[in-house]
Formats: C-alpha cells, structure tokens, sequence
C-alpha cells in the first residue's frame, strides 16, 4: 500500500466513523451556550459564597442542636419554595440539580431508556416533586446502586393499569407518564407518600402503580400534552423527570 | 471558514470575553463540524459525539477568558476541551441517555464490509486515534495540532508516528509527515 493510499484510507476510515454533524448540531450548540449558567466568577465571589455557607451551617447546627430542643418541638416543617419531598429517612444533602439544560424537550410518544448498573439494585429512598420556570420536576432518588433498567414513556389520558392487582387508577390531568424500573422497589428505603397531588401547573400528581418482585411503576398525571426530558445523576444517584408548562 | 468570519473573530472574541453568548456562538460555529468529526472519531458514536461537542461548548463557553484575546489559539483550545470532554464520555458513557425517536442517523459501515485499515483502527485507543485524526483527518498544522495535545511539536510528531506504525507496521517517517 501506497503512502496515499494509506492516507486516501484512513481517511476513509474516518469518513466511515463519523459521517456528518446532523443538521441541528449548530442550534442544539447555540441553544445550550445561550442558556448555559453564567461563567465562574472570580475566586473571591466562591470566598464570599463559602463564607455565607460556612454561617448557614452553624446558623442551622444551633437553631437544629437536639439538645436546645424542648418536649413539645413535633411539627410540620414548611418550606418557602414549592418543592414537597418524601423521604425515608435524613440523608446528606445531594449535589445541586443541574439547571435546564439544552436538551429538548420530548413531546411524542416513545420510550426513553436509560440503562442502569450491573449488578443492579437500587431501591428508592425517595421521591421529590418541585415547581420550576418552564417545567415540573420529578426526582426518584436511589441507594445502593441503580435499577438494571429504567424507561420513561407517555399515553393518552391518566388511567393506569395496576402491577398485580390489574385495577385500573385514574390520575389527575389529561395526559400520563409512566416509569417502569427493574431490579427497584419502593418499600425498603422509602416510607413517604405513595400518592403525591402536587396542585402544579403540570405535573399534576405522581402514584405508584406497581411494586412488586423488583418492578416499579410509578404513573405521572400531566396537565397538558405531555412533553418531557430525563436525566440521570450521580451522587447520589437520581433519575430526574422534567415535565415542560411552558 | 469565510475571509469575513476570519476578520470579525477577534471582535466575536472580545464580545464573548465580556459576557455575550451570541458572539461566543458565532465565534465557535465554524469550529463545531471539526469538533465533531475529532469526537465521533475517538467516541465510535456519533449520538455521543453530538453530545460531547454541545457539552465542550458550555465547557469552552466557561472558559473563553483563558483565551486571552488569543484568536489563532481559538481552533486548537476549543478542540483540546472537545478531546477532554470525549475521554469523559467514555468514563460516564454507562448513564448516557438513549433517546430511540432520535436514531435518524445513517447506519455506520458493517464490520464485515471495513477494511483492515479501518477495522485496526478500532482497536487503537482514542488517545491513539486522537493524533491521527488531528494529523490526517483534520490536517492541522503541527504546531496546531501539538497545542491542541498539550505537547512539544516533537512528542507530538512521536505520537503520530507510533500510532500510524500500529497501523501500517513499515511506515517511515518520511512517509507520515
């Protein structure tokens, strides 16, 4: 083989590999550095910040002390942001939810698959619902790994079937999401609600359909078509759910 | 990349530097179909390539001030943060989302139907792949192209050398540069 065949070859080769950018790459790029937070500041703004989070954590270390606490301190504890959140148990604060990113949302009906870890196992230790400019979250968080398998997809209408009993549910909303998860369950780490109405412009409630021998479903009733994105985070691990409102 | 684009690069440049994303948009744009033939070279996917070429974007976007007003450092800066981004793919690759509506594109070659080139090219690393792609395919200058690894001309001239040897074992020297 010639030097320039060598070269026409290789060529080729990545010719083969990589084909063309699709059409939308320029806009998906421009999209995503348009609604891109803001750059890092300077270091002196993280001192600030750091500073700030170092009072907060005494500020709730000694307004929290146990030994402060009276005997009649029980109550509900109220949150100024409409986020509701059902968890198991405390657990370490997880690293912040990322902003809206450039990914799109999904509108059509089809099946959205994340892969989980091998082995799998990862059991919900909790389910946070929030209210966001433009869309509504659904956080499933997990220990002890991920599901084998995890798919989101949509339906018409807010009638789900459930896993076991075979009893049709009907959600709030016009329009369904269902998860299914394998090698999950929702009743080791996680004692929260099992029907949440959150009252949100469009994710209107979140129901457990089926927990049963490794396999969860969980129904979404959604105000309006239903348009959504995924994602799946780390430490700790978390299957995010946006539900777009506008 | 048109005479215009070149002359508006360094206003495009200062813009962004102060804090406006169109200009950074327009500065990259003739950048992005490099970006992403160097990413889907070293991913072997072209979803992922897409997607580390938008997430080296916000990355770059992130840091333009390293730049320092520097255009002719603009192509191998951008592609060295679009390298980076697809060695984190692949260690993050496992939690990738797969959308299934959005499988559009046209199927890569069979393995059957690859040449022996091709096929040995699978099996080289990325950071093998990645100095062939940038010397061969991309056919950036060396200087360029050892910016954009992070190294002295020489060691990157080296690295090309050795990868295209797992390629073609009787190379010489000569015949590669």
């Amino acid at each position: 083989m010639s030097n320039e065949e060598f070269r026409r070859e290789l060529n080729s080769a990545f010719d083969d590999m990589s084909g063309s950018p699709t059409s939308n790459l320029r806009d998906r790029v421009r999209a995503a550095i348009q609604e891109a937070p803001e750059r890092r500041q300077p270091y002196w703004i993280a001192g600030v910040a750091a500073a700030v989070i170092a009072v907060l954590i005494v500020g709730v270390l000694y307004v929290g002390n146990p030994l402060r606490r009276g005997p009649s301190t029980a109550g509900v504890v109220t949150s100024p942001t409409p986020i509701n959140s059902s968890t198991a148990a405390p657990s370490p604060s997880p690293s912040p939810s990322p902003s809206p990113s450039g990914q799109p949302f999904i509108c059509t009906n089809e099946t959205v698959q994340h892969p989980g870890t091998t082995p799998a196992g990862g059991e919900i230790s909790a389910l946070r619902t929030g209210a966001h400019s433009g869309y509504d979250r659904l956080t499933i968080e997990f220990v002890n790994g991920l599901p084998a398998e995890m798919k989101v997809s949509v339906q018409s209408g807010t009638t789900f079937v459930m896993g076991g009993s075979g009893l049709r549910t009907t959600l709030k909303g016009q329009n369904g999401i269902l998860i299914f998860l394998h090698d999950s369950d929702l009743h080791t780490a996680y004692s929260g609600p099992l029907d949440i109405v959150t009252g949100y412009k469009g994710l209107a409630e979140v129901k457990r359909v089926e927990d049963y021998e490794g396999y969860v479903q969980l129904g979404l009733g959604i105000n309006g078509p239903a348009c959504y994105r995924t994602m799946l985070l780390t430490n700790p691990n978390r299957l995010v759910i946006d539900v777009q409102t506008s | 990349m048109s005479a215009a684009v070149i002359e508006q690069r360094p206003q495009h440049l200062a813009r962004a530097v102060e804090g406006d994303p169109e200009s950074f948009s327009r500065l990259i744009e003739p950048l992005l179909d490099h970006a992403y033939r160097l990413a889907a070279a070293m991913l072997g996917d072209r979803h992922a390539a897409e997607d580390a070429v938008q997430e080296a974007s916000i990355k770059a976007w992130r840091k333009v001030r390293q730049l320092r007003g520097d255009v002719a450092s603009l192509r191998s800066w951008f592609l060295s943060i679009v390298a980076n981004e697809c060695r984190m793919a692949r260690r993050t690759r496992w939690w990738s989302v797969i959308k299934v509506a959005e499988v559009d594109l046209p199927p890569a070659a069979a393995p059957e139907a690859r040449s022996d080139l091709h096929r040995a090219l699978l099996r080289l690393s990325p950071d093998e792949r990645l100095p062939l792609v940038l010397h061969f395919y991309l056919d950036l200058p060396l200087e360029e192209l050892a910016r954009t690894l992070g190294v002295s001309p020489a060691a990157a001239k080296s690295r090309i050398y050795r990868a295209a040897k797992r390629l073609r074992a009787d190379l010489t020297m000569e015949e590669v540069f």
